[in-house]
C-alpha cells in the first residue's frame, strides 16, 4: 500500500510540473545604464519605410530592436508613438506582381492614426519623420504643430520640441541619428526645392541635442550619415534610363539639329549669344534645364553629363512626347529640358557630397567632445552600395527593391535593412561601453514581400 | 466491438507526439510501458504482436484479446539564441492506441491481427513565433495493421512474422515570404498514403528463469504523391504562384532490430534489459517536388539523421492475484543532426520513466495502466541552412490505461 500512495504522489507531482523550462539569457551592461534609453532621430529613427510610417515598420525599427535586445542587459520598457494598422496616413507603397514597380496601397488607413496619442506618452522612441537638424532644438516649437508625424504625439503640439520631451524622461541611454533630411530634401527635390542645412547651424542644433542629452550623465551613440546618392532613389533610375539614352536616326538628328540652330537665332534675336550642341545619330545626351545658365526658360537647357543622375521620380512616359528634347505640342517648338527636380546635376551633387562630408566631420567631433560611440554609417553603406553585405546568408545591396535593403520609396531601410543598422548601433556600443549586447539576424525580420 | 467500429475508432484518432526517438512511438502495450517500453523478451498475451510476434505461440491463455491508449501531453520550449525571446508549444494532445486479437489455434500456431500507431508526431508553434517560416504546426498520424502468424517450433524456439500494411498522412503549415501587410502569407501542405512492411521475430527460452527475444521491424516508405499545398497569397501573386498546387514527399519510417533478455529469478519477479537499434539513418533529407512551378517552389531540406541505440531496463513483480507493478528507465538519444535540427521535430536527448500497474478483477480480465514520464536534455540546435538557432527543452507526460481479456 504505501509503495502504491508514493507512486501516487509522484504522478500527481509530475503531472503539475507541465512545462519544461528554459533559463533567462541574461548579459552585461558594461559602462552603460540601458534601464531608460531614448533614441532621437528622422523617419529612419521612426521606422518609416515604403513611404509611410505604419505599424510593423514601427515594431521593426531600429531603435525597438536595439531596446529588445537591451532586455537582457537590464534594459526597461520602450514605448513608441504607434500607428493602429498598416496603412499609416495613407500614402503606403506596395508590391504588384504584375507591375514593374510600387504602386499605391489604396488601402483607407484607420482613422485614430490622424488622431493624437500624446496621452499614452511619454514616448522613448522620439523619431520624427522629415525632421532636420535644427528641427528637433528650442525654437522649432512650431514645427511640433506643423510636421502631422510630431503632431499626433507631441504632449503640446506649437510648443513641445523633441530635444525637450526626450529629456523630460530622464534617459539613461540615447541614440541620435539625425541630420539626413537636412541635406535629402535638396536632394530628394532635385535641387529644385529646400536647401541644405548650413553646417554652423547643423553644429549648433546637434552639440544642442547632445548637450541635454548628456546632462544628467546619459551615455549614448550617434550616427553618421551615409551618402544621399549612393541610395535607390538616386541611382535606380539611370540603370534604366542612362544619361545619354536620346536615342536618334539620321533624320531626327538632323531635325533636332536645325531645331536647336533655330533657338540659337532666337536667342540671337533677343541679344543672347549661345552655342547649343549638334545631334549625331545613336545615342546622344537628353538635354536638361539648368537653372544656373544664364538663359530664359525654356532656353536654359544643355546636354546632361555623365554621372548626373536620375531621380526615382523621373516621369518617363514624358520622354516619348520629348521631353529631353523638344516639345513640339503646342504652336511653337520650344526646347523641353528635363526639369530640374528629376535631376541631380553635377553642381548639385559637389553640394550634396560636401555637405555630408562636412556634417559627419561635425558628428564626429561632437561624440569625441561628448565621449559617445560614433556608428559609422557611411562607411557601412559605402560597402553595401560597393560591393555588397553578407549577414546570415542575405547579400544586401543597393539595388532596387532586390537589394534588400530599402524598401519601395527608394529612400527608406526594409525591416532587414534596420535589423542591419540596429547590429551596427550595436558593435559600436559594445566597443565603447564594454557592454554584451547581443545582434540580431535580419532572417528573422520581413524584406520587402508585401503585395496588393 | 464490430471490427468495422473499430477501423473507424482507429482512424478518428491522433497519432502521438513524443519527440523522445524522432517520431516513433512504441506505447503499444501497457505492460511494455510500464517496463520502460520493454517488449521483445516477453511474452504471454496478444500484445506481442508489436514487440515480437513470435511470442503469439506462447501465450498463456488460447486467445487475447487486448485494446488499450494513451494520452500525451508534450510541450517543448524554445529559446532563440543571444536573446529573451522564449516560447513553448501549444500540442494537441496525442492519442497513440492498439486494438489486439490472437490466438493458438493449436498448441504450436498462433494467429493474429492488430491495428496500432508506431509513429506520430504533432507539434503546435503559435503562427507568428519566431521560427513561422520553418513551421507553424505539423501533425502525422500513421496507423499499421499487421496480421501474424507465429510458430512454436519447441519449447526452446518460437518464431513469428507479420505483414503490415501501413497508412499515413500528415498536415504541416508554415508562413512563407509572401504576404498583404494584414494577411501573411502562408502555405499548407497535406496528404495521405498507403505503403507496406514486415515484422518478425524470434523468442529463445532455454530455460524457466531466461528468455531471449530478437525482433526486426522493416522500413515503411511513406511515399505522398499528389499530396494538397494550398497557398495563402496576396492577389497579384496568384497570377505567378497557383494557389492550389499538388506535391510529392517521401518520408521514411525507419527499421528497428530490438534485442532483449528476460530474467525470472523466482515467480513473481521479472527483469529485463533491451536494446533498441533505429535505423534512422535513413532520413537524410526531406524534398517537396510541386507539380505546378517547380523550379520556383520545389526544396530539399537537410534532415541528415543517424542511427540511434535505445537502453532499457525494466521489471514487474507480481504481488498476488490481483495485483502486479512495474517500473523502468530507458535513454533514447536523438537522431537529429545539431545542425539540420528543424521545430517541426524537435527531438532531443530523453530519459524515459515509467511505472504501471496491473489490476486482474477475474481470471480472464485486466486492466493495465502506465504511467511514462519523458525529461529530455536541454540542448543548443540550428537549422543551418536558415540560420536559426536556439535552446530547445522538453517535458512530456503520457498516462495510458489498457484492456486485456485472455481467455
Amino acid at each position: 500500500m504505501k509503495l502504491r500512495n508514493i507512486l501516487l504522489l509522484l504522478a500527481l507531482g509530475m503531472l503539475f510540473a507541465c512545462e519544461p523550462k528554459i533559463d533567462d539569457f541574461t548579459t552585461t551592461s558594461g559602462g552603460a545604464d540601458f534601464s531608460k534609453y531614448v533614441a532621437i532621430g528622422n523617419s529612419l529613427t521612426a521606422g518609416y519605410a515604403d513611404k509611410d510610417l505604419y505599424l510593423s515598420g514601427q515594431e521593426n525599427s531600429y531603435p525597438a530592436i536595439l531596446a529588445y535586445q537591451f532586455e537582457a542587459a537590464g534594459g526597461g520598457e520602450f514605448k513608441q508613438p504607434l500607428m493602429f494598422d498598416e496603412y499609416g496616413f495613407g500614402n503606403r507603397l506596395l508590391l504588384d506582381a504584375a507591375k514593374p514597380g510600387p504602386v499605391p496601397a489604396g488601402v483607407a488607413p484607420d482613422q485614430r492614426n490622424f488622431t493624437s496619442i500624446a496621452a499614452e506618452g511619454p514616448f522613448n522612441n522620439m523619431g520624427v519623420p522629415g525632421a532636420k537638424s535644427f528641427h528637433l532644438v528650442p525654437g522649432a516649437e512650431a514645427y511640433s504643430a506643423l510636421n502631422p508625424y510630431y503632431a499626433r504625439f507631441a504632449a503640446i503640439p506649437g510648443t513641445s520640441t523633441v530635444l525637450e520631451e526626450s529629456v523630460a524622461q530622464n534617459p539613461t541611454f540615447f541614440t541620435c541619428w539625425i541630420g539626413n533630411n537636412d541635406v535629402l530634401g535638396y536632394a530628394l527635390a532635385g535641387g529644385a526645392a529646400d536647401s541644405i542645412t548650413p553646417t554652423a547651424l547643423f553644429q549648433m542644433a546637434v552639440g544642442a541635442v547632445l548637450q541635454g542629452m548628456t546632462a544628467n550623465g546619459a551615455k549614448g551613440a550617434i550616427a553618421n550619415i551615409p551618402n544621399v546618392t549612393d541610395i535607390p532613389f538616386a541611382q535606380f533610375m539611370n540603370t534604366q534610363v542612362p544619361y545619354n539614352g536620346l536615342l536618334m536616326d539620321t533624320t531626327q538628328a538632323a531635325q533636332l539639329t536645325y531645331a536647336y540652330q533655330q533657338f540659337e537665332l532666337f536667342l540671337a534675336s533677343q541679344g543672347i549669344t549661345w552655342d547649343y550642341p549638334e545631334f549625331s545619330p545613336g545615342l546622344n545626351p537628353f538635354m536638361v534645364t539648368d537653372e544656373t545658365l544664364p538663359l530664359p526658360a525654356p532656353f536654359n537647357v544643355r546636354p546632361m553629363e555623365q554621372g548626373e543622375l536620375f531621380l526615382l521620380t523621373l516621369a518617363t512616359d514624358s520622354l516619348p512626347m520629348g521631353m529631353g528634347s523638344v516639345n513640339a505640342m503646342g504652336g511653337n517648338i520650344v526646347p523641353w529640358g528635363i526639369p530640374s527636380q528629376y535631376v541631380l546635376l553635377s553642381n548639385e551633387l559637389e553640394e550634396i557630397d560636401q555637405a555630408v562630408v562636412d556634417y559627419n566631420e561635425i558628428i564626429a567631433g561632437l561624440a569625441t567632445q561628448f565621449d559617445l560611440a560614433l556608428v559609422d554609417m557611411n562607411a557601412k553603406f559605402k560597402t553595401v552600395a560597393n560591393q555588397g553585405m553578407e549577414v546570415d546568408g542575405i547579400m544586401f545591396t543597393t539595388a532596387f527593391i532586390s537589394g534588400k535593403t530599402f524598401s519601395l520609396d527608394g529612400v527608406h531601410m526594409t525591416a532587414q535593412g534596420y535589423s542591419v543598422a540596429a547590429n551596427f548601433f550595436i558593435e559600436a556600443i559594445n566597443d565603447k561601453y564594454g557592454s554584451g549586447i547581443t545582434t540580431v539576424s535580419p532572417r528573422l525580420y520581413p524584406g520587402i514581400y508585401y503585395y496588393q | 466491438m464490430r471490427k468495422t467500429t473499430l477501423l473507424v475508432v482507429a482512424m478518428c484518432l491522433f497519432g502521438a507526439s513524443v519527440f523522445a526517438g524522432g517520431y516513433q512511438v512504441r506505447l503499444q502495450g501497457h505492460r511494455q510501458t510500464g517496463m520502460g517500453l520493454i517488449g521483445v523478451s516477453l511474452f504471454g498475451d496478444a500484445s506481442n504482436l508489436f514487440y515480437n510476434p513470435a511470442g503469439l505461440s506462447k501465450m498463456n491463455t488460447k486467445w487475447s484479446i487486448m485494446a488499450g491508449g494513451s494520452g500525451i501531453f508534450s510541450t517543448t520550449a524554445f529559446s532563440l539564441e543571444n536573446s529573451v525571446y522564449q516560447t513553448t508549444t501549444d500540442n494537441p494532445i496525442g492519442t497513440p492506441f492498439y486494438i489486439y486479437a490472437a490466438g493458438m489455434v493449436t498448441e504450436k500456431l498462433g494467429v493474429g491481427v492488430g491495428v496500432y500507431t508506431p509513429f506520430g508526431s504533432s507539434a503546435k508553434w503559435d503562427d507568428d513565433w519566431v521560427g513561422s517560416h520553418l513551421i507553424q504546426n505539423i501533425s502525422m498520424k500513421v496507423f499499421f495493421i499487421q496480421p501474424t502468424v507465429s510458430y512454436k517450433i519447441n519449447d526452446m524456439f518460437s518464431l513469428g512474422a507479420g505483414f503490415v500494411v501501413a497508412s499515413g498522412s500528415v498536415e504541416l503549415n508554415k508562413s512563407t515570404s509572401y504576404g498583404t501587410p494584414t494577411a501573411v502569407g502562408a502555405a499548407g501542405l497535406s496528404g495521405n498514403t498507403i505503403s507496406y512492411g514486415y515484422n518478425v521475430g524470434v523468442t529463445i527460452t532455454p530455460n524457466e528463469q531466461f528468455s531471449i527475444g530478437v525482433d526486426y521491424r522493416s522500413r515503411v516508405n511513406m511515399t505522398m504523391e499528389d499530396g494538397d499545398a494550398t497557398f495563402t497569397l496576396p492577389t497579384s501573386v496568384e497570377s505567378i504562384i497557383p494557389v492550389k498546387n499538388y506535391f510529392n514527399a517521401e518520408l521514411p519510417l525507419p527499421a528497428n532490430l530490438d534485442i532483449g533478455v528476460a530474467y525470472k529469478p523466482n515467480d513473481k519477479l521479472t527483469l529485463a534489459l533491451e536494446l533498441n537499434y533505429v535505423f534512422w539513418g535513413v532520413y537524410d533529407s526531406l524534398k517537396f517536388e510541386f507539380k505546378e512551378e517547380p523550379e520556383l517552389l520545389n526544396s530539399s531540406n537537410p534532415r541528415e539523421y543517424k542511427n540511434t541505440m535505445i537502453f532499457r531496463v525494466g521489471g514487474e513483480y507480481v504481488i498476488n492475484d490481483l495485483l502486479t507493478v512495474r517500473a523502468g528507465f530507458y535513454y533514447d538519444p536523438t537522431p537529429t543532426d545539431s545542425e539540420y535540427f528543424t521545430p517541426e521535430t524537435p527531438s532531443l536527448n530523453t530519459y524515459g520513466f515509467s511505472a504501471g500497474i496491473s489490476i486482474k478483477p477475474t481470471k480472464n480480465l485486466a486492466i493495465d495502466i502506465s504511467y511514462l514520464h519523458l525529461e529530455t536534455q536541454e540542448s543548443v540546435r540550428s537549422y543551418a541552412p536558415e540560420y536559426f538557432t536556439g535552446t530547445y527543452n522538453g517535458r512530456t507526460m503520457i498516462p495510458g490505461i489498457g484492456v486485456s481479456y485472455n481467455f
